[in-house]
């Protein structure tokens, strides 16, 4: 049990760290800026420990890590104790329909807890790639006495990928090493850990963008995701990834650039999509919100660093990614049949993102009729929107070009993909419509001739 | 209620649905596929061999597993029970797991110096190079 506190710390070490530093205090509603920065907080803490021990271990000696956690974590106490957050006015919207949907969203977090809690029971150690790829490479790097770099040893098979990032597995081993047991709890907490962190900033976000009732809408449509909520308990490192894209795009659009970068910067160090993502992220906030970009790039740079030079110096492996696609390269690229089963597959996939006749759309096009869009909010939805087309366009690229068997791959990783992208989409649906009360406030013209009927 | 509350109620009942339906799909679903590639067992079953073999070593690997994905399966979840130890497709190593699916002539593989250590029984031979200490 007592990974489960070092899951705990390493959370605690994040939200203290948010809570002083991030500005959120200045967010309204107030939950949703407490949401956003326990959010943030958790997956950056998390982030940041994974890092802290990687550096640590590197360094062989993994109480480094703990005493660095140690120096942030009363930092930050001592930031957060000398800045409390201030009192001010809530943003004022119909109570009754608020609370009903808080109501929902914590019901709905119950059901979908309860299911994940049958994959945590069934399948401890996760599915797949959980032990085959994160969970293994965890191993080594929990295992002291210089085992460390066997987590990304050429001669781990190709099956457990040596050259991906290491941030899940690091973060995974620092519970392990600290409290001196490899269990299946740790990376059970994690994972929940990134799913509670991805509703709670997605949520929270959405509340200080565009309203409470709407915040409430995205997190209820998140944790009615079938998909997403099946990769939840699966312990891969595509939840942890959506919630660090998410929690960049979000905390960008609440001009918060900074922290936005640094959890850019965390998706680059946790799969190989990060980077791309790093690299969107960068460009679309260069191009939209061009000074804040450079602040972004401040934040993303140290784990981006840490990430890039992890790849530079790893030998080009004949199994990874680049190392079989690049022979014939460039024929790929020119078929035109592939752009076709790749389209097919993406079509597939986005249908099979339901369960029975549900599919996660439904709820977003009711609030859409009910709400419309609105203009002058649409600069918001185009940067996030932006960025998930441009992801979704380059992951249709690195199918194209990809020197694996397409159908396998197509298979085997477009659902998770999508998964990844899943939450931006819904945060570009919500952050374009009108916010509720405005569209429910009625003309005074009109609210006189029905009260005049009465 | 107008056209904003009925949509917001909408979409909440939706989300309501779809988070019921997952349920009762995500419930069946483990209930009919626990640990399908029974990697849980194999702590057990290899844990008398993970005693005998240091924790530095980079073991070799035979198995008389077809190729695809049940042999991928069986070697992969015997690299993650075995960590720290390494394990090579390869019978040139010091030390050699034999990880089998049947019962057999498991003598058969201890040639070109590699002499059959231990049975422990269940598939889990281990094979050691003769000549080293």
């Amino acid at each position: 049990m007592t990974e489960l506190f070092w899951v705990v710390w390493a959370i605690v070490l994040g939200v203290t760290l948010s809570f002083s530093l991030g500005g959120f205090a200045a967010l309204r509603p107030r939950w949703g800026g407490i949401l956003v920065a326990s959010g943030a907080g958790a997956a950056g803490g998390i982030g940041l420990s994974a890092l802290f021990y990687f550096i640590g271990v590197l360094r062989g000696s993994a109480t480094l890590a703990i005493a660095m956690e140690m120096t942030a974590i009363f930092g930050g106490a001592f930031l957060a104790w000398k800045r409390r957050w201030p009192r001010t006015a809530e943003v004022s919207e119909s109570r009754g329909l608020k609370l009903t949907f808080a109501a929902a969203v914590a019901l709905l977090l119950v059901i979908v807890t309860l299911a994940f809690a049958a994959a945590w029971q069934s399948n401890p150690q996760g599915n797949w790639d959980a032990w085959a790829i994160w969970n293994m490479r965890a191993r080594y790097l929990a295992a002291g006495d210089g085992f460390a770099a066997r987590a990304w040893s050429p001669v781990l098979g190709a099956a457990s990928h040596p050259e991906y990032p290491l941030l899940l597995s690091s973060f995974i081993a620092s519970c392990w090493a600290f409290s001196h047991s490899v269990s299946e709890l740790a990376p059970i907490a994690t994972g929940y850990a990134f799913f509670l962190a991805l509703i709670a900033m997605v949520t929270g976000g959405v509340a200080a963008l565009r309203g409470p009732i709407m915040g409430l809408a995205a997190g209820l449509v998140l944790l009615a995701s079938p998909a997403l909520l099946r990769e939840a308990p699966a312990q891969y490192a595509d939840v942890p990834l959506a919630c660090y894209m998410a929690g960049a795009v979000l905390l960008a659009m609440l001009d918060r650039p900074v922290f936005a970068g640094i959890l850019a910067g965390f998706a680059a160090w946790t799969k190989d999509e990060g980077l791309l993502f790093l690299a969107i992220f960068l460009v679309v906030s260069a191009v939209i919100k061009r000074r804040a970009a450079i602040l972004a790039l401040a934040g993303a740079l140290p784990v981006a660093l840490v990430a890039v030079a992890f790849k530079l110096s790893l030998p080009k492996l004949a199994t990874s990614f680049t190392g079989v696609s690049g022979g014939g390269l460039a024929s790929r690229a020119a078929d035109f049949s592939r752009a076709g089963i790749i389209l097919a597959a993406f079509g597939r996939e986005i249908a099979a993102m339901s369960t029975s006749w549900y599919h996660p759309v439904l709820p977003l096009i009711a609030l859409g009729v009910a709400c419309g869009l609105e203009r002058e909010r649409l600069r918001a939805a185009v940067y996030s929107g932006s960025v998930a087309l441009l992801l979704l366009l380059g992951y249709f690229g690195a199918f194209l070009v990809t020197g694996y068997d397409l159908k396998w791959q197509l298979d085997t990783a477009l659902g998770r993909l999508l998964v990844q992208v899943w939450p931006l989409i819904v945060i570009t649906a919500v952050a374009a419509m009108r916010a509720p009360k405005l569209a429910a406030a009625p003309a005074p013209k009109a609210q006189k001739k029905i009260s005049g009927r009465r | 209620m107008n056209r904003t509350t009925a949509g917001l109620s909408a979409a909440a009942v939706l989300c309501l649905c779809g988070a019921v339906l997952f349920y009762n799909e995500e419930t069946t679903y483990e209930r009919q596929n626990a640990d399908p590639y029974m990697v849980a067992a194999q702590a057990e079953r290899l844990a008398p061999l993970a005693a005998a073999v240091p924790r530095d070593a980079v073991l070799g690997y035979i198995t008389d597993a077809p190729g695809g994905p049940a042999d991928t399966a069986m070697f992969t979840a015997a690299e993650y029970t075995l960590a720290p130890r390494m394990i090579e497709r390869s019978a040139n190593h010091e030390w050699v797991l034999g990880n089998f699916t049947r019962p057999g002539d498991f003598f058969a593989y201890a040639k070109d110096g590699l002499m059959l250590q231990h049975d422990f029984g269940n598939g889990v031979v281990l094979y050691r190079r003769a000549g080293k200490p």
